[in-house]
Formats: structure tokens, C-alpha cells, sequence
């Protein structure tokens, strides 16, 4: 009996099954991780952006925002201040980038063994 | 009721992976091995088993609008909760030294107003509900970090149980897709064997 293209009779094992929810996990925390990832390079470039106006300006004390306050604070900590929210930032950018890169390698290795699998009858790309 | 005697009967755990029966209120999809047996043991017809899984699609998006509203909300608490914690670590390093901190807060929009404030040993602390506490700086920081780690943890919670109902949108969405072409299969299987006849 033929059987024309569409309607296949791959059936679907709990290991698939599995495979494809991990595929959707993965994509799901790929997207947040783009989000926070842009929400991180902001917040360095806004650290590039303070530090160069620090040497610009010429007052000694700055205000600098701690919490929901802005406490008088002198240039040489300020310095401080940034240079080591700056490092935080950038360590926790690194961890997303390298998380990143993980996940784009896993959802490529499934998407092999999935459309080996079901060929047509699946779509993992981006609509 | 069909459906709850189904998500336990239906699918036994295999290697890797066990199935649960439902987590914390949100009742599992049952993955399924055959079609022709699933049918038969819900004991529906086509339409009326595809409009069941449609329905159980849609219980399942009210329940994730609901996580997701809690997980914004738990994402706005923490960086608040981070920021006391900054102010109150500020205050306590200020104490030794004896200088007066100061500080432009905002009195209204737009508006700001300048503070002083001297070597102190306590904070006061929001609790919500119109309740406001005095503590020292030693305890407002470990309240502090306890808020700051149950936020934390009931994120995760929050995460894990966002995973799970996203697998069981999916797992829903295949089965939906897979009764959909088992009848598309049969009705073209009728067609044949009466048009053989004929």
C-alpha cells in the first residue's frame, strides 16, 4: 500500500517524546538569555559611559546612586565603585555568553537527531 | 473521571526520565505510545478526543499567564531587595569612620531634597502592610539576606515548574498532532479498501 507524503507513520517514542521537550526548554532559555545578554552589555556600556565622565568632571565629591538615594561620595571611590561593578558585569557576561554557546551547541545536536527521525513531518526553526 | 484515571494508567515510566502524575496542581499530559490504544481507552472519538486536548491546551496557557505574572513579579522583588541591602552595607561602613553621609533623595518627582545622615546604629526597615521596623544594622542585613534567598529559591521553584508545564504543552501539542494524522491515515485507509471494492 502507498503511502504518499504528510500523514507518515513514524511513531513517536518516549525517548523522542523527551527530545523534543528538550528542545523546547533549551530554545525557551535561549531566548531569555539573549534578553539578559543585551541587558548586560547595556549595563556596560553605562559603566564605560560613567567612568569616562568621572575623568571629565572636575568636582571631588560625586553623587552616586545607592539604592533609591544619591550619596555624596568621594571621585576616588567612585572610581572604585565602578571599576568593580564593572568586573561583576563582565564576569556574569561571560557566564551567559559561555551559556549561551552550550545551549546553540545542545539544540543543534538534537535538531540532527530529530529531523533523522521525522524528516519532514517536524519543524525546529524559527518562525 | 477519564482524565485523571488516564494520566497514571496510561503511560508507564520508561528508561530516563519517569513520568510524574502532576506537580503542584498542574495535572501531567499523558505521552502515548499507540494512538489506536490511547482512543480506545478514553473510549472518544476522534473530534471529541482532539477537542479534549485542545481544551487541556488551554488550561494549561491560564496556568502559565499565572506563573509568568509571578515570575515577573519575584524578578522586580529581587533587585529591590539587593539595592537595601546595598544601602544598609553602605551605612555600616560609614559607621567606624564617623563622617556624616550625604545624601539627594527624591522628595517627588523631579523634586530632591538633601539629608544628612550621622553615625547611626540602626535602620529602619518597610515590611509592608503600612509596617515599618527598627533594626540594627547587623540584623537588617541578615533579614535582608533571608528575603533575598527565599526570593531567590522561590524563583527556582518558579522556574522548574514553568520547565514542566512547558513539557506538558508540548507533549500535548505531538499528541494532538499525532491523533490528527492517525485519522487522516485511517480515513484515507477507508478510502482505498472502498474504492477497491467498488
Amino acid at each position: 500500500m502507498q503511502q504518499s507524503g504528510g500523514a507518515s507513520e513514524t511513531e513517536v517514542t518516549w525517548d523522542d517524546q523527551q527530545n523534543i521537550n528538550k528542545f523546547g526548554r533549551l530554545n525557551n532559555r535561549l531566548h531569555e538569555l539573549e534578553d539578559e545578554i543585551k541587558i548586560a552589555k547595556e549595563a556596560n556600556e553605562n559603566f564605560e559611559d560613567a567612568s569616562n565622565e568621572l575623568i571629565l568632571t572636575d568636582e571631588e565629591v560625586v553623587r552616586f546612586q545607592i539604592g533609591e538615594v544619591f550619596a555624596h561620595v568621594p571621585k576616588d571611590e567612585v572610581e572604585t565603585r565602578i571599576e568593580k561593578m564593572q568586573e561583576t558585569t563582565a564576569k556574569h557576561l561571560e557566564k551567559l555568553n559561555d551559556e549561551k554557546e552550550s545551549i546553540v551547541a545542545q539544540m543543534a545536536e538534537l535538531k540532527k537527531i530529530l529531523y533523522a527521525k521525522f524528516k519532514d513531518s517536524i519543524n525546529l526553526e524559527e518562525d | 473521571m477519564a482524565t485523571s484515571s488516564s494520566a497514571s494508567s496510561l503511560s508507564p515510566p520508561q528508561s530516563g526520565g519517569a513520568m510524574v502524575a502532576e506537580r503542584r496542581g498542574i495535572p501531567a499530559a499523558s505521552f502515548v505510545e499507540d494512538v489506536q490504544v490511547y482512543l480506545n481507552q478514553l473510549g472518544l472519538d476522534v473530534n471529541s478526543t482532539l477537542a479534549f486536548l485542545q481544551e487541556r491546551l488551554q488550561q494549561y496557557k491560564v496556568v502559565e499567564m499565572k506563573l509568568l505574572a509571578q515570575q515577573r513579579d519575584l524578578q522586580a522583588k529581587i533587585p529591590d531587595i539587593e539595592k537595601c541591602l546595598d544601602v544598609v552595607s553602605t551605612l555600616q561602613a560609614k559607621k567606624g569612620t564617623g563622617e556624616t553621609l550625604l545624601t539627594d533623595f527624591e522628595v517627588s518627582e523631579g523634586i530632591y531634597s538633601r539629608a544628612r545622615i550621622d553615625d547611626t546604629d540602626s535602620v529602619c526597615l518597610w515590611l509592608g502592610a503600612n509596617v515599618m521596623l527598627e533594626y540594627s544594622c547587623e540584623e537588617a542585613t541578615s533579614l535582608l539576606q533571608k528575603n533575598l534567598e527565599n526570593a531567590k529559591a522561590s524563583l527556582e521553584v518558579l522556574v522548574g515548574d514553568l520547565q514542566f508545564l512547558r513539557d506538558q504543552v508540548t507533549i500535548t501539542q505531538v499528541t494532538t498532532a499525532r491523533v490528527y494524522n492517525w485519522d487522516v491515515h485511517q480515513r484515507r485507509v477507508r478510502q482505498a479498501s472502498t474504492s477497491q471494492d467498488s
